[in-house]
């Protein structure tokens, strides 16, 4: 028989607030264990929590720019729950009455996830267990999320993964988190059950939790499928829990204890009021949001004229999509700085990270100008490049770069004298040419552009060269 | 009705040290919080505004960092600690 996978997302985003969301401690990432702490976070009797404001200006961009409805009324609960890694013994979210709810994102394939609802809630603190105890560090606890729930809209891995990935360049253009999964600013928890194809009844689901890379999501719900499908056609049951993904092994295995006692026995907490949020205030926030990478991507296309693979690589990072477009102001032809950045930029930041950082020592103005020197003709593309590489290691203009002759271009008599001498200083190469060995012609064209300081055109030059030695 | 067994139980998971000669004590105490309960639960929430909570809506803070609590302090009252931490009972296993 075949079958189908039926997935649900809930992922979890640290918000880049400066402070906790209850209490005014940081939220800074590191610190000494229990450093960032105080009476509040760590749950003292007598402290009273006050919403942190920009949580709530947070999760509503989050809500907006994934098509979100935004709750007029909203109000925080206690779900509670006995760990160590929650020093009240219940975390203070959101339950019936969330911040943000029915939106979407929609996928390239052109199917949409829809989203239920996306809360604002504190995180737990870190759990470090050694030599038959478990030490708890606090600094975590307090820090502000949102957890974006889907309905169980996915179909396939490719579609998990697209929609994380969406997900997490969506949080970053609207500057809510930084999203970086193996730093735990992000992570997803995926309900999966597998059903015969075509079936509209959904199989019972597994919940694997707590998943840091989206390596590890596609692997995990791979294994799971497999794990369902097999218990289903050796006539066996799956029986709904949660479970852990563990990559070494490449394995689920189930998750006992404070995940399984599923009573949190949730209620409004009464230390926290209503939040209210006027309807002025949502259009303000949307007033406010950058344009999303989906329509930057299509604009790239349409208007600028990309190639799709490289308008891709644009919007990928938020940084190069902001420094493309500084760069191309006033000039012809977007895809030249398009070229520029992914052709030579991106080779003095490869990994990830550094593109996502973008720390370069050209600034988007330096492009510009240099781009502005072509496009006025001023200077060749090898010129151009030579003086991009210059001001790569450097971080020099390229006015500071170029002499005044350089930009000077190059007129006719100077260009026919060239291809002239050229002509004169490489009889061999004449000779081969003359005898059939095409290759023989660059020889002769690069001394044109050497003498020239790269200022000639190489195939103006070339074709002259070729009228010049005509027999 | 409270019986003695479930204060004890209570006064177990509270980390409290409860003396035999308050049992009967608090077991009768224990009974009238119950009952003020019931007396919650029996009142009409008709016209009750869930909107208006203590007449009370966004009561906010600004985005501020303020130094948090000397660690030692924090560390205080906690019953074990090492490295820095709050030190309990292996929760795995």
């Amino acid at each position: 028989m075949k079958y189908e996978l039926v997935a649900g997302f809930e992922t979890h985003v640290e918000l880049a607030t400066n402070t906790k969301i209850f209490c005014s401690c940081t939220t800074q990432f590191g610190g000494e264990p229990n450093t960032h702490c105080c009476p509040i976070c760590i749950g003292l009797p007598g402290t009273l929590p006050k919403l942190n404001k920009k949580v709530i200006e947070y999760a509503i961009r989050a809500g907006l720019a994934t098509n979100c409805e935004i709750a007029e009324i909203s109000k925080m609960d206690r779900k509670n729950y006995c760990y160590p890694d929650l020093p009240k013994a219940y975390q203070i979210s959101q339950y019936d009455m969330p911040l943000c709810k029915n939106g979407f994102i929609r996928l390239s394939n052109g199917r949409k996830i829809r989203i239920l609802r996306i809360h604002i809630e504190e995180d737990a603190g870190k759990l470090v267990h050694s030599r038959g105890s478990t030490l708890v560090d606090y600094n975590r606890g307090g820090v502000p999320l949102i957890e974006i729930v889907t309905e169980p809209d996915f179909r396939s891995i490719d579609e998990a993964k697209e929609y994380v990935e969406r997900l997490q360049l969506i949080m970053r253009y609207i500057g809510v988190s930084d999203a970086k999964m193996q730093e735990g600013s992000m992570r997803c928890d995926v309900n999966i059950s597998v059903r015969p194809a075509g079936s509209e009844t959904l199989g019972t689901r597994t919940e694997i939790k707590n998943m840091n890379s989206i390596t590890f999501i596609a692997k995990a719900m791979e294994y799971e499928y497999n794990r369902q499908v097999d218990l289903i056609e050796s006539g066996e049951k799956v029986i709904q829990e949660t479970l852990r993904y563990d990559d070494v092994s490449n394995t689920t295995s189930s998750m006992r204890g404070k995940e399984d006692a599923n009573d949190y026995r949730y209620f409004r907490d009464p230390d926290l009021v209503t939040i209210h949020v006027p309807r002025e205030k949502v259009e303000e926030i949307r007033a406010t949001l950058p344009e999303l990478p989906d329509k930057k991507l299509e604009r790239y296309i349409n208007d600028l004229e990309l190639p799709e693979k490289d308008a891709q690589l644009l919007v990928k990072y938020k940084k190069v999509a902001d420094f493309f477009e500084k760069a191309i102001v006033g000039v012809k032809t977007p895809k030249t700085a398009s070229n520029f950045i992914i052709g030579q930029i991106f080779r003095y930041v490869e990994n990830e990270n550094e593109k996502e950082a973008f720390h370069i020592k050209v600034t988007a103005e330096s492009l510009n100008e240099l781009i502005k020197l072509l496009d006025s003709g001023k200077i060749r593309m090898n010129l151009a490049k030579s003086t991009l590489d210059k001001m790569l290691e450097t971080g020099q203009k390229p006015s500071e770069l170029l002499s005044e002759s350089d930009m000077a271009g190059l007129d006719e008599t100077t260009f026919n004298t060239l291809c002239q001498q050229a002509v004169e200083a490489n009889p061999k190469a004449v000779a081969d040419y003359q005898n059939g060995k095409e290759k023989a012609i660059k020889s002769i064209v690069g001394f044109v552009m050497k003498n020239s300081r790269g200022k000639a055109d190489a195939m103006a030059a070339e074709q002259k060269i070729k009228e010049l030695i005509a027999p | 009705m409270v019986t003695k067994e479930e204060i004890a139980k209570i006064a177990i998971l509270s980390k409290l040290f409860v003396a035999e000669d308050e049992m009967d004590k608090l077991t009768e105490d224990m009974a009238e919080i119950i009952f003020f309960a019931d007396t919650i639960n029996n009142a009409s929430d008709e016209g009750s505004d869930f909107d208006n909570i203590n007449n009370l809506s966004n009561v906010l803070r600004e985005d501020e960092v303020v130094p948090s609590l000397d660690r030692e302090k924090i560390l205080a009252n906690a019953k074990d600690s090492d490295d820095g931490c709050f030190l309990v009972k292996n929760i795995m296993k």
